[in-house]
């Protein structure tokens, strides 16, 4: 076994050091980094009325798709989720299983006063937070916040991948290490209950 | 050629309420007549509620707008209201008339369901089921309508349920 060979044979193996070789050279890192903190497609999930702002977003004024996100249909061919205020116990449903369906560096939003503490449903039966759903990067306070927030908010998350590597490491590691992974402690969908 | 009359609609509130009342009569109902500000209810025994129903569609009342339910925890009750209305018959339309009918308050209220006789009225009969738990015998689909089943077990609406205080800091996550 000499360091830095790649064998063929096992094809997990090859696959592996050559990963590792590649991504090892510092500017496969920030190519890594670059290309997807330009490349961050939000998911169509439109879970409450914030979500008039965020189209206003990506409308001509404030265009979003200057700064590299368009909003996307698929869960499997994006990777942002910004939520648009309140999560209700179904929507949260949802959420979590849209965050699930997503290729792994994958980021998130919670966006206007309702997914910071419940805002106007503060205290509710019926809402979650919804960093008790997914990990949140960014929050925006308002109500509803106007689109250059919600611009600057993309930007924003483009610097912090951009200076903390958030997306070379995740791809090198595995896994995302600068915060902890959140599941859900409740039962959102309500598949564990008896019939009703 | 048909001339339209012009509306007064407290009189035609008042027809309503005349051709309600002898459609309930002439079918041996008891009934008795609430008057609000600007409405008004009738309330029948739970018994005479699929019957009375039958007559007020046969009379005209050919949908039902909304059902509202009315928790009463110190006379030990349940109101449900079933607010009826006509496209089809000129004289009555746009005017309004509650089918109202009392349940004693229990752990499993049960009222006849009246999705057999308005078909409108069956999302609405779901959305009292999973708010307040009554059930209605006969409903073709009783499932929870806009709450998750865990949630729906608590039976958000009724009166006597807690909503929880929480702290303002609970739940937050310390660092990121």
């Amino acid at each position: 076994m000499q360091e830095g060979k790649a064998y063929v044979g096992n094809l997990d193996v090859t696959a592996k050091r050559a990963r590792d070789i590649l991504l090892g050279k510092v500017p496969l890192d920030k190519v890594v980094d670059w290309a997807t903190s330009f490349s961050l497609w939000p998911v169509h999930l439109t879970t409450s009325c914030c979500s008039t702002e965020f189209a206003a977003t990506f409308s001509p004024r404030v265009d979003g798709e200057q700064f590299g996100a368009l909003p996307w249909v698929g869960p499997r061919q994006t990777n942002l989720i910004i939520i648009e205020g309140t999560v209700t116990k179904k929507m949260a449903c949802a959420v979590r299983l849209t965050w699930e369906q997503m290729p792994a560096p994958k980021f998130a939003i919670a966006m206007g006063a309702c997914a910071l503490d419940g805002g106007l449903f503060y205290n509710s039966y019926n809402i979650v937070k919804p960093w008790q759903v997914i990990p949140i990067d960014i929050y925006l306070p308002g109500c509803p916040p106007r689109p250059e927030t919600l611009a600057r908010a993309i930007v924003t998350l483009q610097r912090k991948i951009r200076s903390k590597k958030v997306a070379s490491t995740w791809v090198r590691e595995g896994w995302r290490g600068d915060i902890e992974p959140v599941i859900p402690k409740e039962d959102l969908c309500g598949w564990a209950a008896k019939s009703i | 050629m048909l001339q339209a009359p012009s509306r007064d609609y407290s009189s035609v509130l008042g027809l309503a309420l005349e051709k309600a009342k002898n459609a309930l009569s002439s079918k041996g109902i008891v009934f008795s007549v609430e008057e609000g500000k600007g409405f008004y209810d009738i309330i029948v025994e739970r018994e005479y509620l699929v019957a009375g129903a039958t007559a007020l569609k046969e009379a005209g009342f050919d949908h039902v707008v909304s059902l509202t339910v009315t928790d009463y925890p110190k006379e030990k009750k349940f109101r449900l209201v079933y607010h009826l209305t006509s496209y089809l018959d000129y004289e009555i339309a746009g005017a309004i008339i509650g089918l109202g009918v009392e349940v004693p308050r229990s752990d499993r209220p049960s009222v006849p369901s009246l999705t057999q006789v308005w078909r409108s009225a069956e999302f609405q009969e779901r959305e009292v089921y999973e708010f307040f738990g009554i059930e209605f015998e006969g409903h073709p689909d009783l499932r929870p309508l806009l709450l998750t089943p865990p949630v729906a077990e608590l039976r958000p609406l009724r009166k006597d349920f807690v909503v929880r205080e929480e702290n303002i800091y609970e739940g937050v996550p310390k660092s990121g």
